[in-house]
């Protein structure tokens, strides 16, 4: 095997038994400890290696340094979760009379409904799901009590409102949290069609009556979705969207009616694949427990081979961190193809090869690498 | 093991492989770069510094090199990266050196947050320091330079560290850039002071690097106590004026000035709630190097406010 | 003026004239001028009307109550509101949790 080989398998293994394995933390060399912290930190881990060492009271034993690390990400992490609650307190004051269910969604569900994927985790942005019909009073409201649309070109805005599933994201003119509104999990263009009107059927409400989450099986295939079909090229698909769904799984595990259900809304909702993929994955990584009796019908939710195969490749190959040092071309590429496809996927050809030419002109200019160090305000890191 | 104990070669051996482990102040690092002119110029103005060993736990893994794939033949650019992450736009070759120690405030800002970050330049003696926090026309790096030339210990030109257990101030003596002008007024005003090369044509204008004397650089890891906090500003021709100012005022112009005030939350506040009643507080107006060092020497003759 | 949090309550510093008050819920840090630092802590008491918060702030400094400014009160109070410093339930106020 090769050396760049090696390495890479160093790194996964490192942070595989990390996760799956905190007790042994301690025991990590110094060397090891600094590969560890690096692969942590690319995907965006190391929230919860600081988690799962405070809940064993395990941070004296480790390496000082290390725990600067992961204190300071500690410190991260709680001020974001600060501001993403009281973004949601100030969207309640905001829309105070305004009588529509707000679903949220995502990390901000998981932090406001006090499930584990929360913990350790960090979220930049609100994400919220509300009828459509509603969608124009919400924005209108909001921009008049103080929020703002942030600045998109004309392109942009279209291509979030005419095609995509949330309107173009909106903060406050005093603080920094964006919110996402969307009206449906899936852009119209989707293939996978997905009407929201069953998920606010199913929806629950919290303990403050106003805010409501995704019954346990669609809040899982969401996740599920959103990995699958919203990552970028740079950072792959995230782990930690799939560590998210394994620990919802753990969550709802014990609820009557969860897994039988599972399945059927996922076919129901168009969500057989990306549930396919994860339950797989999860599986293989995480060793999440699934019940036997499922496997024969999960089985039935996978392409034909050799797709079956070449997909269960490239998302491991997108899934899994590389070595900072020794970054793989066939990682890069599974990025790319996972990256083209999820957009294959949300929207149709037409549209899909003028968006991916925007893109490509886009990257050309250097429209994303023209951040000046010299000149960067580094207080807004 | 200081980087000097290393010959040239071996120095530039080190960026090219295995890379240079490296110390500042709290901070190891392991520095990568295949740019010949960047070895060049790092050598002699790193070589008092603490040399490492790169199988250590360390804090940040960057480099400076030419950029990757095919551009590396069309121009001959520097791109910094950390973790193999390129954030930046390119710099020409030339400006490897300057690239890379911004490069470096930059891991900090955005990784330390264990600690409280102040913007602001430290000097310490006798177990107290002055703190002067940034603002647009302070000089500040060139005020610091010369106090550190005249008795008093670097602990940072640019970050104040703050450690939240007790606010205790840790250094990080780097090299200091200066800008344009004040590299000739450091040149005359101390002509044994140790000045790398200057860079020309920067997006912050002409830029070199001193050196800080070596006691600063041997006691860093001497942590110090704030005891005043001083707001300098340079104007031109101004006769000398040190001024205290309202504990309010010192408040809101440290919190609103520090790189991460927002992130530890209550800490902050307290932290810097406690620096502001325990620091005398002042604004400093000078013109003449010479008298800010005198009126700073003498601060802690100044009656308590 | 020190007041000790509990909870997520507010964490008052005096410096000078003026009060720095650290809101846990929000994780930001006000300024506050006499007034609304008046309204604020006569709110702290309990629920109030701005009327009473008037009439105590006015109690608080030595003055008459006519002395004070509806206006800027009012003013004071929907900047406070706006803040999550305080909540208006109809026409009673009280502090945010």
């Amino acid at each position: 095997m090769s050396d760049k080989s090696s390495e890479n398998l160093r790194a996964q293994r490192l942070l595989l038994d990390a996760l799956r394995h905190p007790d042994e933390l301690p025991a990590l060399s110094a060397a090891d400890w600094d590969l560890l912290l690096r692969v942590a930190r690319r995907t965006r881990l190391l929230g919860r290696l600081e988690v799962s060492l405070a809940i064993r009271d395990a941070l004296a034993k480790i390496p000082e340094r290390a725990a600067d690390h992961l204190r300071a990400s500690r410190n991260v992490i709680k001020h974001r979760q600060t501001l993403v609650a009281w973004e949601v307190n100030r969207l309640l004051w905001a829309l105070a009379d305004i009588d529509t269910p707000l679903i949220l969604l995502k990390g901000t569900a998981y932090l406001l409904a006090g499930l584990s994927p929360a913990s350790g985790r960090i979220f930049a942005d609100v994400d919220l799901l509300v009828a459509e019909e509603r969608l124009d009073e919400i924005e209108a409201r909001l921009l008049a009590r103080g929020w703002f649309r942030t600045q998109i070109d004309p392109y942009d805005d279209r291509y979030y409102r005419v095609w995509m599933h949330e309107i173009p994201p909106l903060r406050h003119r005093e603080r920094g949290t964006e919110i996402d509104i969307h009206h449906r999990l899936l852009p119209k263009t989707s293939r996978l069609a997905s009407s929201p009107e069953s998920l606010f059927a199913a929806a629950l409400p919290l303990s403050n009556r106003r805010l409501h989450i995704l019954a346990p099986v669609d809040m899982v295939l969401h996740a599920l979705v959103h990995l699958f079909l919203e990552g970028d090229p740079e950072e792959g698909l995230r782990l930690r969207d799939l560590l998210d769904v394994h620990e919802l799984l753990r969550n709802f595990n014990d609820r009557p009616d969860f897994w039988s259900e599972l399945i059927p809304r996922a076919r129901e909702l168009g969500f057989q694949r990306p549930l396919y993929y994860g339950l797989l994955h999860a599986q293989e990584l995480f060793a999440t427990p699934i019940p036997a009796s499922l496997t024969a019908e999960l089985a039935q939710l996978a392409p034909r081979w050799p797709i079956k195969v070449l997909m269960a490749r490239l998302i491991r190959l997108a899934l899994l961190p590389e070595h900072p040092d020794h970054p793989r071309r066939s990682a890069a590429i599974a990025r790319w193809l996972l990256y083209a496809r999820a957009h294959w996927l949300r929207m149709p050809p037409a549209l899909l090869s003028k968006h991916l030419l925007r893109k490509l002109w886009l990257r050309c200019q250097g429209g994303r690498k023209r951040i000046d160090l010299a000149q960067l305000d580094l207080k807004q890191q | 093991m200081i980087v000097a104990d290393l010959t040239p070669d071996e120095f530039a051996e080190r960026l090219t492989t295995i890379g240079l482990g490296i110390r500042f102040g709290p901070f190891k690092l392991r520095i990568h770069s295949n740019l010949p002119t960047f070895a060049r110029v790092a050598y002699p103005l790193y070589a008092p510094y603490p040399l490492l060993s790169v199988d250590h736990l360390l804090d940040f893994h960057i480099q400076i090199s030419s950029p990757p794939g095919l551009r590396r033949w069309l121009r001959r650019q520097a791109c910094f990266a950390l973790d193999g992450h390129f954030p930046f736009a390119p710099y020409t070759v030339e400006h490897a050196f300057p690239a890379l120690e911004w490069g470096i405030n930059w891991c900090i800002a955005t990784r330390a947050h264990h600690l409280l970050l102040l913007h602001a330049a430290g000097v310490e003696r006798d177990g107290r320091a002055i703190l002067f926090p940034a603002s647009p026309g302070d000089g500040k790096s060139t005020l610091c330079t010369a106090l550190i030339h005249s008795g008093w210990r670097l602990l940072s030109d640019e970050f104040g560290l703050v450690l939240p257990e007790d606010g205790r101030l840790l250094p990080v003596p780097r090299v200091i850039p200066l800008k344009n002008e004040s590299i000739d007024v450091i040149r005359r005003f101390r002509p044994e002071a140790v000045i790398g090369p200057s860079f020309l044509n920067t997006r912050k204008g002409t830029v070199a690097h001193v050196q800080p004397p070596i006691d600063s650089i041997r006691r860093a890891r001497e942590p110090a106590w704030a005891r005043w906090l001083v707001f300098p500003r340079w104007v031109a021709d101004a006769p000398l004026s040190l001024q205290p100012i309202t504990k309010s005022q010192a408040f809101l112009m440290v919190a609103s000035n520090a790189f991460n005030y927002d992130v530890l939350d209550e800490t902050s506040f307290r932290l810097i709630n406690a620096m502001v009643r325990t620091c005398d507080c002042f604004t400093l107006v000078y013109s003449r190097l010479e008298e800010a060092i005198s009126a700073l020497d003498q601060l802690d003759r100044v009656d308590h406010v | 003026m020190v007041l000790l949090p509990a909870g997520k309550a507010l964490i008052w510093q005096k410096l000078d004239e003026h009060f720095i008050v650290y809101q846990p819920s929000s994780a930001e840090t006000h300024i506050l001028n006499e007034t609304s630092a008046l309204i604020l802590a006569s709110i702290e008491l309990g629920p109030r009307s701005i009327h009473s918060a008037l009439e105590w702030a006015a109690m608080r400094l030595g003055v008459p109550t006519n002395d004070l400014d509806i206006e800027e009160f009012s003013a004071a109070m929907v900047r406070l509101d706006e803040l999550g410093l305080v909540d208006c339930q109809d026409d009673v106020m009280v502090v945010s949790e």
